[in-house]
């Protein structure tokens, strides 16, 4: 498939079932509810090493925040129930909890609950108030301006961890042109967050190495700088630079969703924009449970 | 199939309890199953179609009472699922019991409305009697789910022993308002009378007036922000049961917290307009 002159690889994104979580951060200014949501996402990159990955899916208007204050949603994703868990209460008490004026609402409602406030409230050294506002439960948690108000529990839904989709380019800036217009085309959309610096990835991993006890080491395939050495390169002529794009999203069709705004804003520099080829990252299909065709995507 | 609208054949005489004419029956067994619920009038049951006519009106599965001059004790009692409207006033104990459902009554409220109410919604247009929401005579647990909604003014001991739910009450309210509660919110549109959250332990009481003075076991929590309250706000004004005299915008309150003589940690909130 070449679309604008961009060659679309006849291949899958194998991704992971992952649990996930919205929540949703307000404050008394769009730039406080920002820092408490870039300090609560901060290094949740990926499962391997920081046990989530989070990231903001979209800032929020007074409009939409049960609180009429500026805002902003985040997903949060694990690969369990419990490690989702231990994610909210530490990065919220933490991260949020601590920043000036927040408050913490759940983003989520169906599906099997996850301690939010419950799991803050022993914070307030039995000072702090349970009240029921409708069919929600809230802590308020006395802190030193005022109340941290926080929803009781937020909801787990299945997620989908590890959608990607790789962008080969003539050269490293027009790789990173390419891969910003991907980011801010898939950022529009819901549903779906990019939990890597600035959405992108530049050290892809392969599984395992040369080196007892690595869990995972360079991708060496798609190293530019190891054609002709490495023992497998798919490097084609002309490329200088390669980025990943790792998605995360609430559902299966929220991922494709992504990965088709993403690969049709790549392609819509096409090959006049330095961008040779698209492909993805899989294991043969052999440990992901969904697979995304990027031709079916594309279709 | 429509709703039932029952018209008293003989409104004057000695109240009629309604216990057990619930919207359940005539979900479960249709307008038969209705007619043969046996409320009490003076000391004697008698079929619920020898007191009532029975007639099809209203949206399906929705009882409509029109008392009338009669006096109808424990409409709603018990009442778990359904609409009760009641174009009229009830007697004591509507809703009491409750635990799910919708009551709307149209006028006044006798005493020990939503009495030991669990959930569902009640909304009175008039006034409530005294004990809304309170325990039963003898009860030791009051008010422990659902919300109240009185357009106008309530009686004494407005949710005593009250564990948990909403009573929003747009008028005035008696002595005793609060008295011995535990959890939940008490939302007062208009003044109140004295003991005010006498021995309360836990849950909120919002005002909208100031206090001529902080009740006794009561400190002066002083100004602040409260967000809950923003949540509260948009909540109940949906519902209607923010009251007009309440600040349409903003979370500063004043805040008094006790009663400290019983070592309570409840609170009674004082909303400012903005």
């Amino acid at each position: 498939m070449r679309l604008n002159g961009v060659h679309i690889e006849d291949t899958f994104a194998e991704a992971f079932p992952m649990l996930g979580t919205r929540l949703i951060v307000t404050a008394d200014t769009p730039a406080w509810a920002e820092a408490a949501v870039l300090s609560m996402t901060g290094f949740a990159t990926s499962v391997i090493a920081c046990g989530c990955e989070a990231a903001v899916e979209r800032p929020l208007p007074p409009d939409e925040t049960p609180d009429a204050r500026p805002g902003a949603a985040v997903l949060l994703f694990a690969m369990s129930r419990a490690e989702l868990a231990k994610q909210v209460a530490r990065r919220v008490g933490q991260c949020v909890m601590t920043c000036p004026g927040t408050a913490c609402y759940a983003g989520l409602r169906d599906g099997p609950a996850i301690p939010l406030g419950n799991a803050l409230r022993y914070f307030g050294d039995g000072w702090q108030i349970a009240k029921r506002i409708g069919t929600r439960r809230h802590w308020r948690i006395p802190v030193m301006d005022g109340e941290f108000l926080c929803e009781a529990t937020t909801a787990a839904v299945d997620g989908v961890g590890g959608g990607n989709f790789i962008i080969l380019a003539a050269d490293r800036r027009a790789g990173l042109a390419a891969a910003q217009a991907a980011v801010t085309a898939i950022r529009a959309l819901p549903g779906a967050i990019l939990p890597f610096p600035g959405g992108v990835v530049r050290s892809g991993s392969k599984i395992g190495g040369k080196y007892k006890g690595l869990i995972a080491s360079t991708n060496t395939a798609f190293c530019p700088t190891l054609r002709g050495t490495a023992p497998v390169s798919l490097v084609p002529e002309g490329v200088e630079s390669i980025l990943e794009l790792v998605i995360d999203g609430v559902s299966a069709e929220a991922v494709a969703a992504a990965m088709r705004a993403g690969i049709a804003a790549v392609a819509g520099l096409g090959a006049a924009g330095g961008v040779v080829s698209v492909t993805a990252g899989n294991y043969g299909g052999k440990l992901g449970r969904y697979q995304f065709r990027l031709h079916e995507v594309m279709a | 199939m429509s709703g039932v609208v029952l018209t008293p054949r003989e409104p004057a005489g000695p109240p009629i309890d309604m216990t057990g004419v619930l919207p359940e029956r005539l979900a479960e067994g249709g307008r038969d199953a209705l007619a043969g619920a046996m409320p009490v009038r003076g000391r004697e049951r008698h079929r619920l179609d020898a007191l009532f006519t029975l007639q099809d009106g209203g949206p399906s599965g929705t009882l409509i009472l029109r008392p009338g001059a009669a006096v109808l004790d424990g409409v709603g009692t018990g009442m778990s699922a359904g609409d009760i409207l009641v174009e009229g006033d009830c007697g004591a104990y509507a809703g009491s019991g409750m635990s799910g459902g919708s009551l709307t009554v149209e006028g006044r409220c006798g005493a020990f409305a939503a009495a030991e109410m669990a959930g569902g919604r009640l909304r009175i247009a008039g006034d409530a009697g005294d004990f809304l929401g309170a325990p039963l005579a003898g009860g030791t647990r009051g008010m422990s789910g659902g919300s109240v909604t009185v357009a106008g003014s309530a009686g004494d001991r407005v949710g005593e022993r009250m564990r948990r739910g909403l009573i929003a009450v747009h008028g005035r309210v008696g002595s005793l308002c609060g008295a011995r509660m535990i959890a939940g919110t008490i939302v007062v549109g208009a003044g109140c009378g004295p003991g005010l959250g006498q021995a309360m332990r836990r849950g909120s009481i919002l005002l909208s007036q100031a206090l001529e003075a902080v009740p006794p076991g009561f400190v002066d929590g002083g100004m602040n922000d409260w967000l809950f309250l923003e949540l509260m706000r948009r909540e109940l004004t949906v519902g209607g049961a923010w009251p007009a005299g309440f600040p349409a915008v903003g979370t500063r309150a004043r805040r008094l917290v006790g009663d400290r003589s019983v070592g309570g940690m409840g609170e009674v909130l004082i909303l400012l307009k903005a």
